[in-house]
């Protein structure tokens, strides 16, 4: 009978993906696909030329007397701010222009083509003014300012702006006494990094339909990672309420990052107020997508790092300078994070880290998967290499004794919790194979292996919130309500399996209510920092515990039992005392009879539950140092093994290793498919990818130029292996592993490159005319 | 502009379709006939999503005017599957794990179709190669390149 | 007269062309158009109305076969014609024929999946195949034909190399009726050929290839597969007893000049020396030395220089070794 049956618990387990059929059927609806029949008008942006200049005039009269457009909008009716951590852009240009592709007018017509024909009659009168172009001249005095009213701008309390500069925040740590820790280092490595533009190239291009009803509400779909941060953030730079701004969010094409936020989604909008009552939708062209959505910063990283002659890590001193572009959605929160991570995955007693946001007129930088630790590892991991090497020390060993362990001191001051990167690093160099160098598989060929550790903690405000609902229907059968997207990363299928395992009912039995809804969804914060599994997840077992409490309260009151020998069990509420048992089905809403059969108790079954971390502190803003800054950190290990072509420069990953401490793997399989999509996102970033920038136009704005990873270049194998040590507050231990499968791949595959032909870079990507031209310098080639 | 009116079989049906001489098959797909499941990456023939069959052969749909579709035999990801029987290609790659986000999969599944229908036991670099075109940014690949092999041996 | 630039990056042949040297005018070019701008489709039945219409819309109306080319440059704004004339439904366009004296036809609507299958092709002209192999994905060959590349005159295209050394000719239908141009002589510059306004490639034929003919084409590309030439490099090499060494060996190179080129010293330096190491290294030298390649996102001329030498002198070894298992 039921009470006997060991108690089944589909966390844990691969179960498949909730959205798989739906996905492979051609059914899944994604933003484009939503019918809006003949009302729906095409939206087309006409953007800025130029990267930096002052708008003098816009004339619109001839584009709105085009046959078939509805609406010319410019920033002319909309004076608000928006942004996220730091409000300083308008949703149309109304002064100035701050890089090639800032939207200026947009225009809605009939068609898409009459629209895109509208945009040549507008005429546009501009002062040209000097472009800022590299984050290190931004900072000077010199260079032009590109935000003026900086100090005016609305801000987080915990992002600090430089007025007068072109700096829109400036993050300091300052822990022990760098400055006399170098005379005790036996070696010290000193280096410097440009980390390219990137763009997050999801394989949907941002779409966005807004409509206004006659009561002037307004609803938005689009592929979204936040659509709760877009109901708030376009209400306020609107000026009207939140609750009249409704955003609906069906499935998203990949976003990375790059479709969290508001980025094109207000121009929609604000299109939308112009013809009220039609859907407007715009499209981004795959052009568009690589100029004007989110790219992921720019970088110049320094670093100096130094230890004693037993290899023990005395002291780092970094300086970054983030290309945050034109505005910066979340360039200053990456710049905080960035800089309170900023010792990497080590225990290092003195740090001196500085760490600027700048404005530059390059597009705007917004958060890509892992955002900022990719490109702050991609040095740091290399000079840890070099540091080892140095000192005549494996590196492995080398980081065997200096990485964090549970209790470390840390860099903003505060401990370690417990962690298995010490797990994670021997795995990893024994999956490779570390120490053991293989023969080239050709004699133009030199074998090389490369490895790299990684930490990354969840960049968010201190109290980012989720919340979950937990309904049941007549057959028993349960929705599960969240405001976190499911972005490819299978967090839907997560929260099924989180909600199952809390309620005691079989995973098939569930399901998630999508698309997400901002009217009746719960609230979630944003679907970005790998916070969902998490954050998410403890709010959907909150959720499925409280519907449960209500189940076995109802229950036992109407069994006239104690609530302690009550249990739900594969969708039947048992009794371990009396042996008795009811299935979910009906009670769930109808209720029970009372014992006494005299009325009835119970009645619909509505789980909530919510999560809100509160335990984190502020950092002195002088020396970036509190008790606890971030919520946790995920750490990691990648290793690569590959070739150097010397003919040609071309690098082959043979294959790769990784290891992530995730806690608990809700689901191992998708937490493998992390791992693996991450390394070779982070490969194709180390080998292909760069917005190749010349005085802030994108040269490569399209697939034909910006190349990204084919199923031609990927290896045969990578082997994903992962730790658990659990996370105090995670749910079932559970900390998130999106982002961090990308964080050490550059750096694991330049060590590699060091190891097969003795070369290095001063940044990725590492394209074959790089590799074959240094090696030429180097005299490794003729 | 006038009008073309071609006739073509899509997914088994007879459809008959009024469009103009610059619409593309992607386009008549998505906005005509209302089948949303090809999907639009970039228009410009490099991604790979909008990929269909036309008579019996993959091409970007991106990339075909849908006048040159006349009397044509499409195929989109829609017409995989046999009412509830998932065709084997569309099950090993959910099986192994190769749909994240799923942008990528319509074209995915249709262009390894086409490949077990040319080369029914296609080998690794052989898979590799029929996919070049159709970008994926989250899998990785290797997951869909497994479940090829899988529906090789279904 | 229009000049195109089919695959090659558009904003280095934006530069190229002279159309600006302007920074904000790349822009234009940044901006492709949402979807294909309008136009009137065509679909002739005879030669002589299709060349007639292009004709009478000169400027206005352009063929096309598989579109590849054509419609990406009308999305990228380099080309806004007012009718597209579909040429690859007429007479003989879908055909492959081969007989030994006769050599190979093409006909121009033969889209290149179709060709690398075709087993003639595969046992004669295996270079040919090899070269079209290396164009961009499977689903894009169902449509890319090998005429268009042609046509199209990018120095990019990876089948010119093999059509040149295999010694093409187009058949093509013009005002005049008829006529045969030789591939040597019809590239003159980036998207510029000899072609008139009218005229209608309607096969490419070959001549019988050499006995013993062996070929290799290597394409670096950024990617491993599908991505376009950084450098291309077709070498073939056939027994000849007329030459000192004994071997006739042929290279021509892609993305490296204005047109598709062949290398002649190539032959020159390996005819009149027997092959070893160091004449194949001499070769290949000569091969750089002959090549005038240009900075763009693809690669910088210094590095395409080294390339074509390191590359060629890779083919070349390749071509070598596979005529010396021929002799063994
Ligand atoms: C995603 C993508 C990837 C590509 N990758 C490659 C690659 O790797 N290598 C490569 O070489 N190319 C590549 N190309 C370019 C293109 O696919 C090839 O050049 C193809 O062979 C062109 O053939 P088509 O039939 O499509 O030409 P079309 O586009 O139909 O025509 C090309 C040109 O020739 C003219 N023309 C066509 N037919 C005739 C005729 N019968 N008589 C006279 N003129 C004619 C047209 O007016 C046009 O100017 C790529 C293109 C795309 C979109
Ligand atoms: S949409 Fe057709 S290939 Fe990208
Ligand atoms: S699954 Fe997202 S692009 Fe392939």
């Amino acid at each position: 009978m039921v009470v006997s049956e060991t108690k089944p618990n589909p966390v844990g387990e691969s179960k498949p993906r909730l959205d798989a059929r739906e996905k492979v059927t051609g059914a899944a609806i994604f933003g484009d696909d939503i019918q809006f029949g003949n009302a729906l008008l095409h939206a087309r942006i006409l953007r800025s030329p130029h990267p930096h200049a002052r708008i003098i005039s816009i004339d619109t009269r001839q584009a709105e007397a085009l046959p078939g457009v509805k609406a010319v909008v410019t920033g002319k009716g909309f004076p608000g701010y928006i942004g996220l951590y730091l409000l300083d852009r308008h949703i149309f240009c109304r002064d100035r222009v701050r890089y090639v592709g800032d939207p200026v007018a947009g225009v809605a017509a009939i068609s898409e083509a009459i629209a895109e024909d509208a945009l040549e009659l507008i005429e546009v009168e501009y002062e040209i003014l000097k472009p800022v172009i590299d984050p290190e001249y931004g900072v000077s005095s010199e260079a032009t300012l590109i935000h003026p009213e900086l100090d005016q701008y609305q801000v987080a309390s915990f992002i600090l702006p430089q007025p007068n500069s072109n700096i829109s925040n400036y993050f300091k740590i300052r822990k022990g006494d760098v400055d006399s820790a170098w005379d005790n280092c036996a070696a010290i490595v000193e280096r410097k990094y440009r980390i390219p533009h990137i763009q997050h190239v999801p394989i949907e291009p941002h779409v966005a339909v807004a409509q206004v009803d006659a009561s002037g509400g307004i609803t938005l779909w689009g592929s979204s990672q936040s659509p709760f941060a877009q109901r708030n953030l376009i209400a306020q730079a609107l000026g009207i309420s939140q609750s009249d701004m409704r955003v609906i969010a069906p499935y998203v094409g990949g976003g990375f990052g790059s479709k969290a936020g508001v980025s094109m989604e207000s121009l929609a909008v604000a299109i939308a107020t112009k013809v009220k009552g039609r859907p407007v939708k715009l499209l981004l062209t795959r052009e568009e997508e690589f100029f004007t959505a989110f790219v992921r910063q720019g970088l110049i990283a320094y670093f100096k790092m130094g230890c004693d002659g037993d290899g023990n890590l005395l002291a780092m001193e970094n300086k970054f300078y983030w290309d945050s572009g034109a505005y910066t959605e979340y360039g200053v929160n990456i710049t905080r994070a960035s800089g309170y991570s900023s010792s990497g995955p080590y225990e290092v007693p003195n740090v001196k880290t500085d760490s600027y946001c700048v404005y530059t007129n390059h597009p705007v930088g917004g958060p890509m998967r892992g955002v900022g630790m990719p490109e702050m590892h991609a040095g740091l991991e290399q000079c840890i290499d070099e540091l080892a090497q140095q000192i005549g020390m494996d590196q492995v060993e080398f980081r065997r004794i200096n990485c964090v362990k549970e209790g470390s001191i840390l860099v903003t001051g505060g401990k370690m919790h417990p962690t298995g990167l010490l797990q994670c690093l021997e795995k990893t160099a024994e999956a490779i194979g570390w120490g053991h160098k293989a023969e080239a598989s050709a004699a133009n060929k030199r074998r090389g292996k490369g490895l790299a550790l990684m930490w990354k903690a969840p960049a968010m405000p201190p109290n980012a919130g989720s919340s979950a609902w937990v309904e049941l229907a007549e057959d028993g059968r349960v929705t599960v309500g969240v405001g976190g997207q499911d972005l490819g990363q299978g967090s839907f299928t997560v929260a099924a399996q989180m909600a199952a395992a809390a309620l005691g009912v079989p995973y098939e039995w569930v399901r998630v209510a999508t698309p997400l809804d901002t009217r009746y969804s719960p609230y979630e914060w944003q679907t970005v920092a790998s916070r969902l599994t998490w954050s998410m997840g403890n709010a959907v077992v909150n959720a499925a515990k409280d519907a449960r409490q209500q189940i076995l309260e109802m229950t036992a009151e109407a069994w006239d039992e104690d609530l302690e020998n009550l249990d739900i069990l594969n969708g039947m509420v048992v009794s371990y005392k009396s042996e008795r048992e009811i299935p979910l089905e009906n009670i769930v809403i109808y209720g029970l009879p009372k014992a006494d059969d005299q009325g009835w108790i119970g009645g619909p079954v509505i789980g909530r539950g919510k999560f809100m971390p509160d335990y984190v502190t502020g950092l002195d803003p002088e020396t970036g140092q509190g008790e606890r800054a971030v919520v946790h950190y995920t750490t990691g290990a990648q290793a690569v093994e590959l070739e150097v072509d010397l003919d040609t420069g071309q690098i082959e990953i043979l294959r790769g290793a990784a290891a992530f401490d995730v806690g608990k793997a809700i689901n191992p399989e998708l937490v493998r498919a992390q791992i693996e999509g991450g390394f070779v996102q982070g490969m194709s970033s180390a080998l292909f990818e760069s917005l190749n920038l010349k005085d802030g136009y994108v040269q490569n704005p399209s697939f034909v130029d910006y190349r990204i990873a084919t199923s031609s270049d990927v290896p045969g194998g990578i082997q994903s292996i992962i730790v658990e040590v659990p996370q105090d507050d995670g749910p079932w231990g559970a900390r998130g592993v999106g982002e961090h499968s990308m964080v050490p791949t550059i750096p694991a595959i330049a060590n590699a490159i060091y190891d097969a032909v003795g070369v290095r870079f001063d940044g990725p990507p590492f394209t074959a005319e790089k590799v074959y031209l240094t090696m030429l310098e180097a005299g490794i080639v003729k | 502009m006038g009008f073309h009116r071609i006739n073509l079989t899509v997914n088994g049906e007879m459809e008959q379709v009024d469009v103009t001489g610059y619409m593309t098959l992607l386009d008549m797909l998505r906005e005509k006939l209302v089948l949303t499941g090809t999907k639009n990456g970039c228009a410009a023939g490099e991604c790979g999503a909008c990929t269909v069959m036309m008579n019996g052969e993959p091409v970007n749909s991106c990339l075909v005017l849908a006048v040159e579709c006349d009397q044509a035999l499409i195929v989109t990801v829609e017409g995989l599957a046999r009412d509830t029987q998932l065709d084997p290609i569309q099950k090993a790659i959910m099986d192994a794990g190769g749909v994240q986000c799923g942008y990528c999969t319509p074209g995915v599944l249709i262009a390894s179709r086409a490949l077990l229908d040319r080369n029914p036991d296609p080998s690794e670099s052989e898979i590799r190669a029929a996919l070049v075109g159709n970008l994926c940014r989250c899998t990785g690949y290797i997951r869909i390149i497994e479940g090829v092999q899988e529906a090789a041996k279904m | 007269m229009v000049q195109i630039i089919g695959c090659e990056n558009r904003l280095t042949s934006i530069v190229r062309l002279g159309i600006s040297d302007r920074l904000e005018e790349f822009y234009n070019t940044m901006n492709a158009y949402p979807g294909l701008p309008e136009f009137d489709y065509l679909k002739p039945e005879t030669y002589a109305e299709a060349s007639e219409f292009l004709v009478t819309h000169a400027g206005e109306a352009r063929p096309f076969i598989g579109g590849t080319d054509l419609f990406v440059q009308m999305r990228d704004r380099v080309l806004r014609p007012k009718y597209l004339v579909d040429v690859k439904g007429l007479e003989g366009m879908d055909e492959i024929s081969f007989d030994n004296s006769g050599g190979l036809t093409i006909g121009a609507g033969v889209n290149m999946n179709r060709l690398i299958a075709a087993p003639e092709v595969a046992e004669h002209y295996q270079i040919l195949a090899e070269a079209a192999q290396s164009v961009a994905s499977y689903q894009l060959r169902t449509r890319a034909t090998i005429v268009g590349n042609i046509c199209n005159a990018s120095p990019a295209g990876d089948t010119i190399g093999a059509s040149l050394l295999l010694d093409g000719m187009l058949n093509i239908y013009g005002g005049q009726g008829m006529r045969q141009e030789a591939l040597s002589t019809f590239f003159l510059g980036p998207g510029e050929t000899i072609l008139q306004t009218g005229d209608i490639v309607t096969s490419i034929w070959f001549p019988r290839p050499p006995d013993g003919v062996k070929g290799k084409y290597i394409k670096l590309g950024r990617n491993k597969l599908s991505d376009l030439s950084i450098v291309g490099v077709t070498a073939v090499g056939y027994p000849d007893a007329d030459t000192v060494s004994g071997t006739h060996f042929k290279l021509a190179l892609a993305s490296v000049a204005p047109v598709p080129l062949v290398v002649e010293k190539v032959g020159e330096i390996l005819g009149v020396t027997p092959v070893t190491e160091e004449t194949l290294k001499d070769a290949a030298e000569a091969a750089m030395e002959a090549c005038t390649p240009i900075d763009d996102v693809r690669g910088s001329a210094r590095y395409r220089k080294l390339m074509v030498r390191n590359l060629s002198l890779n083919a070349l070894k390749d071509v070598w070794h596979q005529l010396s298992l021929l002799n063994a």
